[in-house]
């Protein structure tokens, strides 16, 4: 996936952990990626305005200034993905991140292909973003389940479902942006403009009853993950953790 | 539903008990024509106020509103006043001395019960601390060694070896993962009911995410699956839940011997979902039943490198579960195996 020689995507770690940094660093080498690291907030800054990197790892706990504040200062002139590495406990914090524009979040303790998986997949859908000839595709495909986004048709193994057009326009944003999770605040301002207090219990009737249309069975859902508390994923084609299930 | 503030509580409580004492005798001053019963109903009147409200202020204020009242409407001359006859001033003390020897008494209780809440988290905590920082000490010791062997042998030792101790500590590195989540989870908890955040979770989806964890961790073990069709979203904290599931789901595996079949079904009953994790392997002995849940599996009773983190991580599970006020139990199934069961509010 990713380049060779002096053409490889940089990727940026910010972590204060030596150990953490290193074995993120190490594995991101050993994949053929330049890595860049920073121990501190104002570090990254700098690192980040005078490298410019393809791809941001950032830990959320940094010793001079919160994490989220870093992904504010980045959001203000640059779309450059970040992944956000944070404490299993503190999902008010993924929620916050996420909201502000980081694209992803990996908890700790997370494994090797675990990250790698996240890292291509953001690549990837970077990659068809900055090259608008190739426009995405106009068909979604994972698995056995097929999107037409031109005929709004979703088909699994051949057979179609029908889905409402409130069904289908969530169905369709998931995979536009499979691999990455979206918060429900995200897909509720995307699906009906506003939130209120009773859209998170809409969009996860909704959500169930997509479930039930594409017959997915809890524990063998192949398609969209449940980040509890937090939002919804579709997962990418070669994310190698939608082959388990 | 808003929680009224105790003040208000304990101010309605008094003033309706004390309206209804008043109903009672009124007519029982009609219906049979006596007053020997009245100041009876009062001082019981009182005595309920004082059980059901705290501090002093209300049983006190209770005795003096029943002695204006008897006064008032009970005693001769009737629906007037005279507050200065030795039987008003006489009846004006009983009742204060209930009131007040009541109010001691319970808020005695109370401290006492507020006491022995703490006693025993104190106790859990104490137990879960021992057992586990005997816990911790076996897999650092190996991950401490095999790292130490790689990197002191490193030309030495063939690959295949080097495999071998790495894989251990990684092994090892996963379990102490685990057990850290436990810990984590029990700092977490608290004070129950005031730490934990609870969000609506549908049940489908906490099912699919635990069926989902488990499988990576043990993609050999299959897990039937009841559950109702219907949307059914459960206040919780999702993260705490997830956790006692995956631990009792992850208990079975470890611990039942000649397990077949693991089940998870969840039913809904009047207000309550319960959750049931059940398998068909050996069983759990009657002796260590009773102290299952409560961190105190006893080590030296463990077999020779077998770890002992049932107890903890039910342990842990048991602490979730309180602080959702929910309920936490355990039966050896007629037919072998055994089953878990809590519920929570729905």
């Amino acid at each position: 996936m990713a380049n060779t020689g002096n053409n490889k995507y940089k990727i940026l770690v910010i972590e204060d952990e030596l150990n953490i940094r290193s074995f993120v660093s190490t594995i991101l080498d050993a994949n053929h990626y330049q890595v860049l690291t920073a121990d501190t907030c104002s570090q990254g800054l700098l690192v980040f305005s005078s490298y410019v990197p393809d791809l941001i790892i950032l830990d959320l706990g940094l010793p001079d200034a919160d994490g989220l504040s870093f992904i504010r200062h980045v959001r203000l002139n640059s779309t450059t993905p970040i992944i956000v590495l944070s404490a299993r406990s503190g999902e008010q914090d993924k929620v916050t991140a996420l909201d502000l524009g980081a694209n992803d979040y990996i908890t700790k303790p997370f494994g090797t292909a675990e990250l790698l998986a996240r890292v291509r997949a953001i690549i990837r859908s970077r990659h068809q973003l900055s090259h608008p000839g190739t426009e995405g595709p106009r068909v979604f495909v994972l698995h056995d389940l097929s999107i037409d986004y031109d005929s709004r048709q979703v088909t699994v193994s051949g057979r179609e479902i029908h889905l409402t057009q409130t069904e289908y326009n969530i169905v369709a944003l998931l995979s536009q942006h499979a691999g990455k999770v979206l918060t429900y605040t995200a897909i509720i301002r995307r699906i009906w403009g506003e939130a209120d207090p009773g859209s998170i219990k809409k969009l996860q009737v909704n959500m169930a009853n997509i479930r039930k249309k594409l017959g997915l069975k809890p524990g063998e859902n192949h398609y969209i993950t449940n980040e509890l508390g937090v939002g919804y994923r579709m997962y990418h084609t070669e994310d190698p953790s939608s082959m388990h299930a | 539903m808003k929680k009224l503030s105790p003040y208000v509580k304990d101010g309605v409580v008094t003033s309706s008990i004390m309206v209804i004492s008043f109903l009672i005798n009124l007519l029982i001053q009609k219906i049979y024509d006596t007053q020997t019963l009245i100041p009876m109903i009062f001082v019981l009147g009182i005595f309920l106020i004082s059980i059901y409200t705290k501090g002093f202020f209300w049983g006190i204020a209770a005795s003096l509103v029943s002695v204006l009242a008897v006064n008032y409407a009970f005693t001769f001359p009737y629906y007037d006043f005279d507050l200065l006859s030795p039987v008003c001033v006489f009846s004006a003390l009983i009742m204060l001395v209930v009131a007040i020897m009541t109010c001691t008494l319970t808020a005695r209780i109370r401290a006492q019960e507020q006491l022995r809440r703490e006693n025993e988290k104190e106790k859990i905590r104490t137990n879960l601390l021992r057992a586990i920082s005997h816990d911790l000490r076996t897999p650092l010791t190996a991950i401490y060694g095999s790292c130490s062997a790689i990197m002191e042998n490193y030309a030495s030792l063939t690959e295949a070896q080097q495999m071998v101790l790495l894989q251990q500590s990684r092994e090892d590195a996963e379990w102490l993962i685990r057990m850290v989540e436990n810990l984590l989870s029990v700092t977490r908890i608290g004070n129950p009911e005031v730490n934990i955040k609870k969000t609506p979770i549908v049940l489908e989806e906490l099912i699919d995410s635990v069926l989902t964890k488990f499988r990576q961790k043990h993609p050999e073990q299959s897990v039937d699956v009841v559950m109702p069709e219907d949307f059914i979203s459960i206040p919780m904290d999702a993260l705490l839940i997830e956790q006692v599931l995956i631990n009792l789901l992850e208990n079975a595996v470890i611990h039942a011997k000649g397990m077949s079949v693991l089940s998870l079904s969840v039913s809904r009953q009047a207000g309550e979902v319960l959750f049931t994790v059940s398998d068909d392997g050996c069983g759990i002995p009657k002796e260590r039943m009773r102290e299952l849940f409560s961190g105190y599996l006893k080590l030296e009773d463990q077999p020779d490198g077998l770890r002992s983190n049932m107890g903890i991580g039910l342990s842990v599970c048991s602490a979730i579960i309180k602080a959702h006020s929910g309920r936490i139990w355990v039966k050896n199934n007629t037919n072998g195996g055994a089953s878990f069961y809590f519920t929570l509010k729905g």
